[in-house]
């Protein structure tokens, strides 16, 4: 039994002994530490902390394009500086002959309007005149109706002689010699183709038998007119001796002579230009 | 997610902001903006490719700006800036243009 222990021990201190071998034979001393191979420097090796910097980096470089990018977007109208002289001039030259093209066309287009302004001015004058010739025109030849200052004259039967038509001429041209400018005997309106010729029981005047007491408006000067038929030896006078007929002339202000006749078509005279 | 972030920021704020560029700084702009678009199409074709680094980007972004904008001024100082303003925009354009070429085969390749 103690010879077994005493075994058992030898084991066990034999044992020991190896590892000591063991411990004594190592060749690290510790007074050379260890240098690892230095590994290689991963680009894509990050901390978090770097990961955050760098992805703020690259965001605030696309903000820097984005923002420059809209810029000149917004600035693009004055992009003078980055062209070259010859460019300029040409810009410049391109400029002038447009101006001077634009001024042309102004004073076109100008002196066109003066012209058109002229015409319309001589149109409108031309419309004044053709509307004051119409009215002349038109009382003369009795295709409107008139009024104004004017005498009436009227010329009852004849007494000792018959109103003939010889005298009633004189009557009328005595008064259009006076200034009559509108005139009209009964019904009759009269104009420069008027005549006046005998018939039994009166006259008759432009083809309408007429019948005493004469009535005959004149629209002109009162004064001349009334002096035109009642002047000493006149046709008043004539009247009323020769014929025995009353004279009443009548001058008032407001004569109104509303006989119209339609305007003849000249068949075959034509006005001058 | 970053950029585009950053791009809408930036577009809102120019389009609020309004700013008046310095004269200095206005024959230049045009340019820096094309460099950085190409810049940025760059950095869309290396994620497409899965060899994205931000780091790169942001170099890339810079060297890209500057040196257009050093090559443009310089054009400016010896009297042919439009031609070399040209010839950059002309080169960027290529550049773009493979990138986005590039960008297209990687989305419609699978």
């Amino acid at each position: 039994m103690a010879h077994r222990s005493r075994s058992d021990n030898m084991l066990e201190k034999l044992h020991n002994q190896h590892a000591q071998d063991k411990v004594n034979d190592r060749m690290e001393t510790g007074s050379f530490p260890k240098v690892r191979k230095k590994p290689r420097r991963d680009l894509n090796r990050h901390t978090n902390r770097s990961r955050l910097i760098s992805s703020i980096l690259v965001m605030f470089m696309c903000a820097l394009l984005g923002f420059a990018y809209m810029s000149q977007i917004n600035n693009t109208k004055s992009t003078y500086e980055t062209l070259d002289e010859n460019e300029l001039v040409r810009l410049l030259n391109e400029s002038n002959t447009q101006i001077s093209n634009l001024e042309q066309r102004k004073s076109q287009l100008s002196s066109q309007l003066n012209s058109l302004k002229s015409a319309a001015n001589e149109q409108e004058q031309a419309r004044k005149i053709a509307k004051q010739n119409e009215e002349t025109s038109g009382l003369i030849s009795g295709r409107l109706a008139a009024r104004g200052r004017g005498v009436t004259v009227t010329i009852s039967k004849g007494t000792s002689a018959k109103v003939d038509a010889s005298i009633m001429f004189n009557l009328i041209e005595e008064l259009r010699n006076a200034g009559a400018e509108v005139m009209a005997v009964n019904t009759v309106r009269v104009v420069a183709s008027t005549y006046i010729q005998d018939a039994d029981g009166g006259l008759v005047c432009d083809g309408i038998t007429i019948e005493p007491p004469y009535t005959v408006k004149a629209i002109g000067n009162p004064q001349e007119l009334s002096n035109a038929v009642d002047i000493a030896g006149g046709v008043g006078a004539q009247l009323q001796v020769k014929y025995g007929a009353t004279v009443d002339v009548q001058s008032s202000d407001n004569i109104i002579i509303d006989e119209v006749r339609e305007a003849t078509q000249n068949k075959y005279a034509k006005t001058v230009e | 997610m970053a950029a585009v972030l950053g791009l809408i920021i930036g577009v809102v704020v120019g389009v609020f902001v309004r700013p008046d560029i310095p004269v200095v700084v206005q024959p230049y702009l045009p340019i820096m903006v094309v460099a950085a678009l190409d810049a940025l199409l760059g950095a869309a074709r290396a994620y497409f490719e899965r060899s994205f680094s931000d780091r790169v980007f942001v170099i890339s972004f810079l060297a890209n700006v500057i040196t257009a904008t050093l090559l443009v001024f310089l054009g400016n100082q010896l009297g042919v800036g439009s031609q070399l303003q040209t010839a950059v925009i002309v080169v960027l354009g290529i550049r773009i243009f493979s990138n986005v070429s590039a960008i297209r085969r990687f989305i419609f390749r699978g």
